[in-house]
C-alpha cells in the first residue's frame, strides 16, 4: 500500500518534470503553456503579497453558503419526497425538470434577478448541490428494510422517531455519498457563477487573468481551486467519519 | 404451569378472524383460538397456511376485516406495551451496541433509567450474552443475535409474546437450546406465547397446545401433556414422538 502510494506521488513528479523539460526545449511561450516552476512562482507571490486571499475567500464563502442552503433544502426536500408518496408523484416531475435545465444557462437570468456579486453565485452553487441530496436522501428514505419498520411499529415508535431513529441513520451512508458529490460540484457552481456574474473571486480571477494574458496566474488560480477542492472533500470525509449513524441514538 | 389451569379470562382470545390482502385472497378464514396465562401456544403448518397473518392479526400489525382480539379482555386495535413480537430474522439495528438494542423498546417510549440497563444487562447474562453488552451486533453469530431479539423483546415484561419462526434459520443445537432458553424465561415472567413454526418437533417441545393450520383455517388443535418444565431429553422420549407422529398425522388429514 506504502509502495504504490509512493509509485502514485513519483508519477505526478515525474509528469511534472516532463511538462518542465518539454516547456524549456521546445521554449514555448508562458503565455500558452507556462512551467511549473512559472506556475510555483506567480502562486507563492499571489499568496505572499496577499493578492489571492480575498478572491479565495469570496469563492469560499459562496461555496459554503451554496452548499449549506442548497444541502439543506436538498436533504429536507429529500425527507419530504422519501416519506409522502403523494408529494413524490407531485412534485418529481418539476425537481427533475429543474435538473435537466443546464443551470449555468441559467446564469445570466440570475444575473438580472439578483445582480452582480455573490447572491447569483449563491443561488447557482445552491441549485447544483441540491439534487444530489434530495435524491439520495428520498432514495433511502424509501429503501428502508421491511422488517424494521414493523419492528418500529411493534414498538409504537412515532413517525418522527422512526424517521430519525430508523431511516436516517440506516441511509446515512446514501446520504453522505451525495453530500460528497455537493461538495464537489459546489465548486463547480461558484467558480462558474463567478466567470459570469462574477468581479470577486477564483473564477473572476481566471477571467481577469486572461484579459490580462496572465496565463501562470490562470494555472496558479486552478492549482488553488484544485487544492480546495481536494480539502473540502477530505473535510466531508472527516465528517463521515465522526458522523456514525449510532449520533443520532437519543 | 399448566395450560388447564381455567382462568376466567384467557391471555389472548382470537375471535371469528377474517382478513384478506388486498392483493390476494383470503389468507385467514375465521381462526377462533385461546392462549390461558402462562401457556404457550404453536401455529404450525406449511408456509403460506396464514399462521404469520395470524400472528400479526394477534399483536396488533395487521387488522382483522371481520372478528376481534382481546388481549386480557382488552380489544386490540393496534401494537400494545403488554405484547412482544419476535421476528423471522433478529432485524438488529447495526449501528446501537447490542445492549442499546435491547434498551430500544425502552428509550422509545422514555428516557433509559440505569435501572432499565441493569436489566437489559441481566437478561444478556442469562442468555450468555454478558461478555457482549457493549458489542456491535454485527460481530455476534446467528444464534447469539437471535437471543439478543429474544432479549429485546422481553425487555419491557410483556404478558404475551408472538413469535414468528425466531430460529428458523440457525443450526440445529442452537434451536434446542434457543427454544430452552425461551421456556425458562418465559416461565420465570409468567409470559404466555403464541409461536409460530414449520417445525413440529419444536411445536410440540414447547406447546401446551398446537394447532394446525392450512389454507387459512385451522383444521386441528392437540394439547400437548407432557410435563413441564421440559428438560432436553424429553425430545428422546417415547411419548414425545408419538405426539410428533400424531401431529404430523393432522397435518396431512389437513390437505
Amino acid at each position: 500500500m506504502r509502495h504504490t502510494r509512493l509509485l502514485s506521488v513519483m508519477l505526478g513528479l515525474l509528469c511534472l518534470g516532463l511538462w518542465e523539460l518539454a516547456v524549456q526545449q521546445l521554449t514555448t511561450s508562458a503565455l500558452v503553456l507556462p512551467a511549473p516552476t512559472v506556475i510555483a512562482s506567480s502562486l507563492w507571490r499571489g499568496l505572499g503579497n496577499g493578492y489571492l486571499w480575498p478572491h479565495v475567500l469570496q469563492t469560499l464563502s459562496e461555496v459554503g453558503l451554496g452548499l449549506l442552503l442548497g444541502g439543506t433544502l436538498g436533504f429536507a426536500g429529500g425527507v419530504a419526497l422519501g416519506e409522502s408518496a403523494r408529494l413524490r408523484g407531485v412534485l418529481m416531475p418539476y425537481v427533475v425538470l429543474s435538473q435537466v435545465v443546464p443551470k449555468l444557462a441559467l446564469a445570466p437570468l440570475f444575473i438580472v434577478w439578483f445582480g452582480f456579486g455573490t447572491l447569483p453565485t449563491v443561488v447557482m452553487t445552491a441549485l447544483i448541490c441540491f439534487f444530489p441530496l434530495l435524491e439520495n436522501t428520498a432514495t433511502c428514505m424509501q429503501q428502508v428494510d421491511a422488517h424494521r419498520l414493523e419492528l418500529f411499529r411493534m414498538l409504537r415508535a412515532t413517525p418522527w422517531q422512526t424517521l430519525w431513529r430508523l431511516k436516517i441513520p440506516a441511509g446515512l451512508p446514501h446520504i453522505m455519498a451525495g453530500l460528497r458529490v455537493a461538495m464537489v460540484l459546489a465548486w463547480v457552481g461558484a467558480v462558474v457563477g463567478e466567470f459570469i456574474g462574477g468581479s470577486k473571486g477564483l473564477g473572476a480571477l481566471i477571467i481577469a487573468a486572461q484579459g490580462s494574458m496572465d496565463t501562470p496566474l490562470m494555472f496558479a488560480v486552478l492549482v488553488l481551486i484544485t487544492v480546495l477542492g481536494l480539502l473540502s472533500y477530505s473535510g466531508v470525509q472527516a465528517l463521515e467519519r465522526r458522523l456514525s449513524p449510532a449520533s443520532f441514538s437519543l | 404451569m399448566s395450560p388447564d389451569t381455567l382462568s376466567p379470562q384467557p391471555a389472548l382470545h382470537l375471535h371469528a378472524l377474517r382478513f384478506a390482502y388486498a392483493t390476494g385472497g383470503e389468507a385467514v378464514r375465521g381462526v377462533s383460538l385461546d392462549i390461558a396465562p402462562g401457556s404457550v401456544h404453536c401455529l404450525v403448518g406449511r408456509s403460506g397456511c396464514g399462521k404469520t397473518s395470524v400472528l400479526k392479526l394477534a399483536a396488533g400489525l395487521l387488522v382483522p376485516q371481520h372478528g376481534q382480539v382481546l388481549c386480557h379482555g382488552d380489544p386490540v386495535i393496534g401494537p400494545r406495551a403488554d405484547m412482544g413480537f419476535v421476528f423471522q430474522r433478529p432485524t438488529l439495528l447495526e449501528w446501537l451496541s447490542v445492549l442499546d438494542n435491547v434498551l430500544l423498546p425502552i428509550s422509545l417510549q422514555r428516557p433509559v433509567r440505569s435501572s432499565d440497563r441493569d436489566m437489559a444487562a441481566q437478561l444478556l447474562t442469562r442468555m450468555g450474552l454478558g461478555a457482549h453488552v457493549q458489542h456491535n451486533p454485527q460481530a455476534l453469530s446467528g444464534g447469539q443475535q437471535s437471543r439478543v431479539a429474544l432479549a429485546r423483546a422481553l425487555m419491557g415484561e410483556p404478558k404475551i409474546l408472538c413469535m414468528d419462526e425466531p430460529f428458523a434459520a440457525l443450526d440445529a443445537i442452537t434451536r434446542e437450546e434457543l427454544q430452552h432458553d425461551l421456556l425458562v424465561l418465559c416461565a420465570q415472567q409468567g409470559t404466555s406465547v403464541l409461536f409460530v413454526t414449520h417445525d413440529m418437533a419444536e411445536a410440540v417441545y414447547l406447546g401446551d397446545q398446537v394447532t394446525v393450520m392450512h389454507q387459512g383455517q385451522m383444521v386441528h388443535t392437540l394439547r400437548i401433556d407432557l410435563p413441564r418444565p421440559r428438560a432436553h431429553g424429553v425430545r428422546h422420549s417415547a411419548e414425545f414422538n408419538a405426539v410428533c407422529a400424531q401431529l404430523r398425522q393432522c397435518m396431512d388429514e389437513g390437505l
